[in-house]
């Protein structure tokens, strides 16, 4: 087997097993009211920008139909206390495969960590266990 | 000897009868009425496609965490903003005011900006100056002088507006919500943002 190829396999291997570090990660910081079936978050980072958390994450359709996803953020502080008011609902529409950008900044410097709260209403009753 | 059987049953029948009937019952609620339901407040309004609740909410939430990452506000010291008119121009009635209280409250409570009185606000201000300062009715060490009041640094005024179109089977509204902040001395405009909302809703 040549270096190239060798690489290659070592390279895959490190992408499969950075993937469910991810996806926990990703996991920890959701708050799904069911388990969505069409719509998944298969991003989300993180930043602190003169001294406020940005959060970018991305949510794509699996569906190749429209779908709508209900979200709002919780806003904790190191404790895990919240640290702010329970935000308002907010509609976004997906088109059929399509991604979606959610971009936000902390609404206080006192926001140190966070919970992205979803709601599809497509979701199926059982608690979201795997991500 | 008397027997304990017909005693036991007068006094523990009654007991049992009662601990179990207790058990069975339901807790009562503090609540008058019934025919009204108390709703979350936070939910997505769809009722019709006109101005609403969570139009107002989204507003205010997107306009304050872009202000919060203005350069005016981030580079500290915490400025002093007042707060002007947010001209509806729309063809339906919309509170503005509403929607700028909102904002104030939001960013206030961030704590990275000052809001000075608005002209809405001015007259009871004066109106307090002077009478703690013209009655005579107060203790000159706790009156608070006139001419101590502070300019703005920055004034908030924006705009509603709206396009609708219908046909005889849908009803679509677009708005677009415009704000800006100005600073006072040298008229430059250091933020603008906009948050477009769109309805759509069969006839």
């Amino acid at each position: 087997m040549t270096l190239r190829k060798h690489l290659a396999k070592l390279c895959a291997v490190a992408c499969l097993m950075a993937t469910p570090a991810v996806a926990d990660s990703i996991a920890s910081k959701i708050e799904a009211q069911g388990e969505m079936t069409y719509l998944r978050v298969t991003g989300l980072s993180q930043v602190a920008r003169s001294g406020l958390l940005a959060i970018q994450a991305e949510v794509s359709n699996e569906k190749a139909g429209q779908q709508t996803l209900y979200y709002r953020f919780r806003w904790l502080d190191a404790s895990g206390f919240s640290v702010w008011d329970d935000e308002a609902w907010k509609p976004l529409l997906f088109h059929g495969k399509g991604k979606q950008l959610i971009q936000v900044v902390a609404p206080t410097p006192q926001a140190t960590d966070f919970r992205l709260v979803l709601q599809s209403p497509e979701n199926t009753a059982t608690p979201a266990s795997t991500w | 000897m008397k027997s304990l059987a017909p005693t036991l049953c007068k006094t523990a029948l009654p007991l049992i009868l009662v601990a179990t009937l207790g058990g069975c019952a339901s807790t009562g609620s503090p609540v008058v009425g019934g025919n009204v339901q108390y709703g979350d407040s936070k939910a997505v309004e769809t009722v019709t496609n006109q101005f609403g609740s969570t139009d107002l909410q989204t507003i205010a939430e997107s306009m304050t965490r872009s202000l919060l990452q203005s350069q005016a506000i981030t580079r500290g010291n915490r400025p002093l903003i007042t707060v002007a008119d947010v001209k509806n121009k729309t063809s339906e009635y919309i509170d503005t005011r509403s929607v700028t209280d909102s904002i104030r409250a939001q960013l206030l409570k961030s704590g990275s900006v000052r809001f000075a009185i608005d002209a809405d606000a001015m007259q009871s201000q004066t109106d307090e100056l002077i009478r703690q300062n013209q009655t005579g009715l107060y203790k000159k060490n706790t009156t608070k002088k006139i001419g101590q009041m502070q300019g703005a640094d920055y004034r908030l005024e924006g705009n509603i507006t709206s396009i609708v179109k219908q046909s005889s089977s849908i009803k679509d509204v677009y708005y677009k919500f415009s704000l800006v902040l100005v600073g006072i001395e040298s008229g430059v405009l250091e933020w603008a943002d906009e948050k477009e909302i769109r309805k759509t809703s069969l006839r």
